[in-house]
This record gives structure tokens, sequence and C-alpha cells, in this order.
């Protein structure tokens, strides 16, 4: 299983590459006055518009300063409903791919926050596999995506497998 | 207490005893005269009781004229009469009980009486008067009347038993007469005696009192006179006796006080004199004593009065006279010291002269070997000037060397700003590179990103596109090493343009000092050309030196021949101190014989 390896703060995390559809470059997001804590703004991604959460502050850390590896990646996000959206998140270190075998992931077996998963551990030390399904709380997610009954079926059709 | 009183109290007193015992004397006599006059009263009382009792019998008696007159006639106007005179008798009876109201026995015998003359009227007068009437006119009617029992006998009637009673009360009246008038008699006599005796005591009484006034009036003068007398004959101690507390004896007392004043005025002006003549012999004394030339008489005598003022006047004199001798003689000491001091000093003048002369003919020889000194100055001093020329020479040729160095200075002034603008050209081409390297970091990144999306999508597409994988990843690994060795260059590019910045600030610090050795050398060259011309001056300030140096040879010569001059006036001096020390000896004579004059005053106290 291969996983795109970023930092949250200053440790490692992982997220699959199946879940990712693209890595673009930091740039100028328009800002959402009085949105909930984590989002950071809406960005233009080929013309539709993706909200931004920011990893950082998802994960009760101050907000990631602005590195030259800072990215944004663009992921698809699943529902509980099973609709489909595109999503923004802003990740530090983005520094690429990597191989993990499912033997080498073991249950953390510490109660923390919502969507982190298994961790492996290698020589460059302990990475932590992000859940993307439950990275949104449900009112963050009514919030981000109100009527999400009736439009995932019309924007997401292609993407879907 | 008699002496208590005031003269005047005293005549008042004597007078109004006098007049005391007039009036007493007045009022005896006039309570006599009041009872001898009412005893006089009752005279005339009884005188008029007895004519009362006359008027009475008048009355009875007219009454029986008128009865018989009509018993006679009995004419109408008879009858008429006899009542008229009948009525007249009440009248009587109540004046005679009227007047003896204060003799209660009288009073009885009157009423009795007018009981009788009642009984005597109604039976005897009326009845005979009816009688008479009822005879009428009948002739022989006086007749037949005539032989009535009433008229025939006289002596047993009613009527003579009225006369004898009336009798009885004028012979009562009689007897209290002949009683008044032995009282009234008696009184006289009483009066008599009165006046005698009392007009005798009040001459006696008067006497008496003029008798004690003049004592008490001439006693105190004639004492008065006496000691006026006694002083006046020259007993100062005599003194009036006082006698009374009146205005005698004040004038007494006082005049006790003024000869006591008088006495004591006396013996304060007698000590008064004494003191003065002592005082007066005092200052005698200090004078007679100044006079023979003591003056160290102390004057004693002080006061404000005349001889006070002498005496202040005098001592001032003395004081005066005193500190003048004494300064006198402090004066003749002091000349005669002075004297001996000049003449002391004169004679150290003469020997100071005759050193001086000595001290002149040392001069000269001292003035002889100034004149060598000088010499061998001089050619001192022309030593000195060729060794000033030498070091003129040098200076100039240091001077040369110096101008050369300040040349170099100048050329590596213009060195050094070349560099700094090479460095300059250094600099912004580093900063090229840098903008270079910036789009190569940019590529970088963009290439990073590039490969990651490419390895994804690699991943995404899944056998088919694992040698995409492949290539993905191979060219993230170039897209990273571009960007290593893009951070290397930029290191490097850093590290260079620092120490280009570093070299322009060492090139500048380097033009700056010597910029500031080029301006010490300017100044070393300045204070060197100073120094020559100082030590071209030089020279002639040492021909000066040398012209000075024979001048004062010359002037040592005349030096010599001024000492000789002053040597001749040396010897003079000493001849004319000579002649002083004479007058200074004469002067002395003269002080001395002024302190034995003035010693023959002594002044000390």
């Amino acid at each position: 299983m291969k996983l795109l390896v970023f930092h949250i703060g200053v440790d490692r995390y992982g997220l699959r590459l199946r879940d990712v559809v693209r890595v673009v470059p930091l740039l100028d997001l328009k800002h959402l006055p009085l949105a909930p804590e984590p989002v950071v703004g809406l960005m233009d991604y080929h013309g539709a518009s993706v909200p931004v959460v920011d990893l950082c502050l998802a994960s009760g850390l101050p907000p990631g300063a602005d590195h030259f590896d800072t990215r944004i990646i663009v992921v698809d996000y699943r529902a509980p409903e099973g609709t489909v959206h595109l999503l923004g998140l802003r990740a530090e270190r983005v520094q690429g791919v990597q191989e993990v075998r499912d033997d080498q992931l073991t249950e953390s077996g510490v109660k923390a926050a919502p969507f982190l998963g298994q961790v492996a551990g290698d020589a460059r030390g302990m990475l932590q596999m992000v859940e993307l399904e439950q990275l949104l709380t449900p009112a963050l997610r009514i919030a981000l995506f109100p009527n999400a009954g009736n439009a995932g079926s019309a924007d997401d059709s292609g993407n879907l497998p | 207490m008699f002496k208590d009183l005031s003269i005047k109290r005293k005549l008042y007193l004597g007078f109004g005893a006098i007049l005391a015992i007039i009036l007493a004397l007045l009022i005896i006599a006039y309570n006599r005269f009041n009872s001898l006059s009412e005893a006089n009263q009752w005279d005339r009382h009884t005188m008029d009781v007895i004519q009362a009792i006359d008027g009475l019998r008048n009355d009875l008696l007219q009454v029986q004229v008128e009865a018989r007159g009509y018993y006679l006639t009995g004419t109408a106007a008879r009858l008429d009469r006899t009542r008229k005179e009948q009525r007249d008798i009440p009248e009587s009876i109540q004046t005679l009980q009227k007047l003896t109201r204060d003799n209660p026995a009288q009073v009885t015998r009157f009423s009795k009486l007018e009981s009788m003359i009642t009984v005597w009227s109604k039976e005897v007068i009326e009845s005979q008067l009816v009688m008479r009437e009822q005879l009428g006119n009948a002739p022989g009617a006086a007749d037949a009347m005539g032989k009535t029992p009433q008229l025939a006998s006289t002596a047993n009637s009613a009527i003579g038993e009225i006369y004898k009673f009336m009798d009885d009360a004028a012979a009562e009246e009689h007897r209290l007469l002949l009683e008044r008038s032995a009282a009234s008699t008696s009184l006289q006599e009483s009066m008599r005696l009165v006046i005698t005796v009392g007009g005798m005591a009040c001459v006696l009484l008067g006497a008496l009192v003029a008798w004690l006034l003049v004592g008490s009036l001439t006693t105190p003068l004639t004492n008065l006179t006496a000691a006026v007398g006694r002083i006046a004959r020259g007993d100062q101690g005599a003194r009036a006796e006082v006698l009374s507390n009146d205005e005698l004896g004040k004038v007494t007392t006082e005049f006790n006080r003024m000869a006591q004043s008088i006495q004591d005025s006396q013996a304060k002006e007698k000590a008064v004199s004494d003191e003065l003549r002592a005082k007066v012999d005092s200052l005698l004394g200090v004078v007679s004593k100044a006079a023979s030339g003591d003056l160290t008489g102390n004057i004693e005598v002080t006061g404000s009065d005349a001889i006070g003022q002498l005496a202040q006047g005098l001592d001032r004199m003395f004081e005066n006279l005193r500190s003048l001798l004494n300064n006198v003689q402090k004066a003749g000491i002091q000349v005669t010291t002075s004297a001996t001091e000049i003449a002391a000093s004169a004679k150290q003048q003469e020997a100071t002269g005759i050193e001086q002369a000595q001290t002149s003919v040392e001069i000269l020889s001292t003035t002889k070997e100034i004149s060598a000194n000088a010499s061998q100055l001089l050619k001192t001093m022309e030593e000195a000037t060729a060794v000033a020329d030498y070091t003129t020479t040098a200076t100039a040729d240091a001077q040369g060397n110096l101008r050369r160095m300040d040349s170099t200075m100048q050329h590596m002034v213009s060195a050094t700003d070349s560099i700094n603008a090479k460095l300059a050209a250094l600099s912004e081409k580093a900063s090229n590179i840098n903008s270079v390297l910036i789009t190569i970091t940019k590529v970088a990144d963009q290439t990073n990103i590039l490969s990651l999306n490419a390895a994804i999508e690699a991943e995404k597409a899944g056998e088919a596109g694992r040698g995409f994988s492949v290539v993905a990843t191979e060219i993230r690994r170039l897209a990273d090493q571009t960007s290593v060795s893009t951070w290397d260059i930029e290191q490097m590019l850093k590290e260079m343009q620092s120490a280009v910045s570093a070299s322009v600030m060492g090139m500048d610090k380097f033009s700056e000092e010597i910029r500031r050795s080029v301006g010490e050398v300017r100044q070393v060259t300045d204070q060197l050309s100073g120094v020559m011309d100082q030590v071209q001056k030089l020279a002639p300030q040492f021909d000066a030196v040398l012209q000075g140096m024979q001048s004062q040879a010359v002037g040592a010569e005349q030096i010599s021949a001024t000492m000789m001059q002053l040597n001749d006036a040396t010897q003079q001096t000493v001849e004319s101190l000579k002649a002083t020390s004479e007058a200074v000896h004469q002067l002395q004579y003269a002080a001395g014989d002024l302190q034995t004059s003035v010693a023959n005053f002594a002044v000390a106290v």
C-alpha cells in the first residue's frame, strides 16, 4: 500500500494514495469569514470551488507556517451517506510517496483524535495513518456540504470507481 | 472737755448759758403774773356777784314800791309797772345763778331764794294786787289796803326772810373776797422774791462765764508771747505750751513747728558751711602742693554744686597738666634717645662709606674679569653658528624625502579607489546569479510537485502505470538533487557576497588610513620647514649676541671709571657725616637739659 507522507507539527503522517486526487502548490485562498475553526478558505480547482481544511488546526495545533514544501492535497472525501466531495487539506513538508506493507501496520492502542489510525515504524521513525472518513465531525460536514444527498451525483460521478 | 472746744463754740456756749438763765427767770415771772391776774379776776367775779345781789334787792324794792304805789292810787299804769318789775326778778336770779355756777353752796342758796321769791310774789304781791283790783276806785281803798296783815306787820313777813337770806349770800361773798385778796397778796410777795433772787443769780452766772472765756483766750496768748520773747532773745529751744485744742492751740502747734524748722534749717546751714569749708580746705591743700611743683595731689571733692564743678575743673586741669608734663618728659627722653641713635647711625654710615670705597676697588677687578669672559664667549658663539648652518642643510634633505613619500601615498589612494569599483561590480554580478538561482529553485519545486502527481497517477493506473511510476520517482529524485545543488550554490554565493562586502569595508578603512598618513606626512613636512626657518633665523641672532658681547666689554670699562668717581663721592660723604655727628652731640646736650628741668615736676599718681 502506498502512502503520501507529510507532517503535522513535528510528526509524520500518511494518507492512502488512492484517496489523493492531486497535490498542488500553496496558493492564495478565498477566506471564509465566520467559518468553523479548521476551515481556512476556498480554493479554485479547475473551476470548482473546494473548501480547504488546515490539518494543524484540525489536530489542535497552531496554524501551519508557509514553507516551500507546504502543499494543498486535494482528496476525495466520502461522506457516510455515500456521496463523494472534493476537499483540500493544507499539509506541511509533503515529502513524497512511501510503500508500507500491511504487516508493518499495527493498532496504536491509544484513543486520540478520531481521524488517527494505525501506526508503522521504519528507519525514519513512526508514521501514523490518517483516516479520511473520520476527519470531519458531523457538524463540520453539514457546514461544508449542506446538500450532500442530491449534489454529489452530478459532479463526482466521473471520479467514482 | 471745755479745752477741746473752739473759741467760737466757747463764746456760743458762754452767752447761751447767760441767755438760758434769763429765759428761765422770765418763764417763772410769767407764770407768777398769770396767777396774779387770775386772782384779780376772781376778785372781780366776787364783786360782780355782790353787785348782782344788790341788783336783785333793788328789783325787789322796786316791786314793793310800785305795788304800794298801786295800792295807794289804784291806777292801771302803776299796775303795769308792778307787773313789769315782777317780770325782771327771774332774770336777775338767773344772772346770779349763772355767776355762781362754780360755787354749789351759793347755787342751792339762790334756788331756794328763787322759790322763796316765787312764793312771796304769788302769796303776798298777787293776792294784794287782786284785793286792790277788787276794791277798785272805792274810797278808802288805800286805807283798807294799809290795814292788811301783809302791809301792817313788817317784822315777821316773807320779804324779811328774803332780805335776810340775801344778806347771808352777800356775807358769804364778802368772805370769799377777803380770802382771795389775801392769796393775791401772797402771790405778789413770792413774785418779788423770785425777781430779786433770779436777777442776782443771772448776774453771778454771767460774771463766771465771762471770767472763764477771758481765761481760755488770754492764757495761750500769754504763753505764745513769752515763747516769742525767748526766741527773740536767742533761745532757739524755746517752745510755747499747748493748753487747748482750739484755734489758739493750733496756732501754738504751728508756731512750735515753725520754731523747730527754723532751728533745723539753721543747723543744716551750719553743716553745709562746714562741708564747704572742708572742701575748700582740701582744694587749697592740693593747689598749694601743685604750686610747689608736686602735681601728685588728688582732688577728692565731688558734687554738682559750684565747689564740685570747681573741683572737677581743677581735677581736669591737673590731669591735663600731668599728661602734658608726662608728654614733655617722654619727648625729652625720646629726643635724647633719637639723638644717640642718630649719632650711632652717623658713625655707622662713616664706616659704611669706608667699606664702600673698598668695595669699589673690588668691583674694578671684577669688571676686568668680565671683559675676559666676554671674549671667550665670543669664540663659543662662532662655533654655534657653524652647527646651525649644518642643521639647516640636513633639514632641507628631510623635506625632499617627505615630499616623495607624499606622492607615493597619493598613488596608493587612487589604486584603492579602483579596487573598490571592481568589488562593486563583483557584488552586482553575484546578485544576478542569485536571481537565476531563484528561477532554478522554482523550476525544481514545480518538477517536484509534477513528479509527485505523476506518482499518484501512476499508482492509480495500477499495473499499467508501474513503469511510469519508476520514471516519476526518478524525476523526483532529479528534482530533489537540483534543489540541493541550487541550495549549495546559493550558500556559496552568499559567502562570496559577504566576503566582497568585507573586502569593500577593509578597503575603505585602508584608504582612510592612507589619507590620514598623507595628512601626517604633510604636517611633518610643515614642521620641518618651520624648524629650518628658525635655524636660519639663528645665525643673525648669534651675530647680535656677538655685538652685545663687544659692547659689554666697553661697558665694563665704563663701569670702572664710574666706580672711581663713586669712590671720591664716598670720601665726601664720610666727611659730611662727621659734621652731622657733631651737631647731634649738641642736640643730645639740649635734650638732657630739657629732661632735668621737667623732672622737677612730680607727676606720678
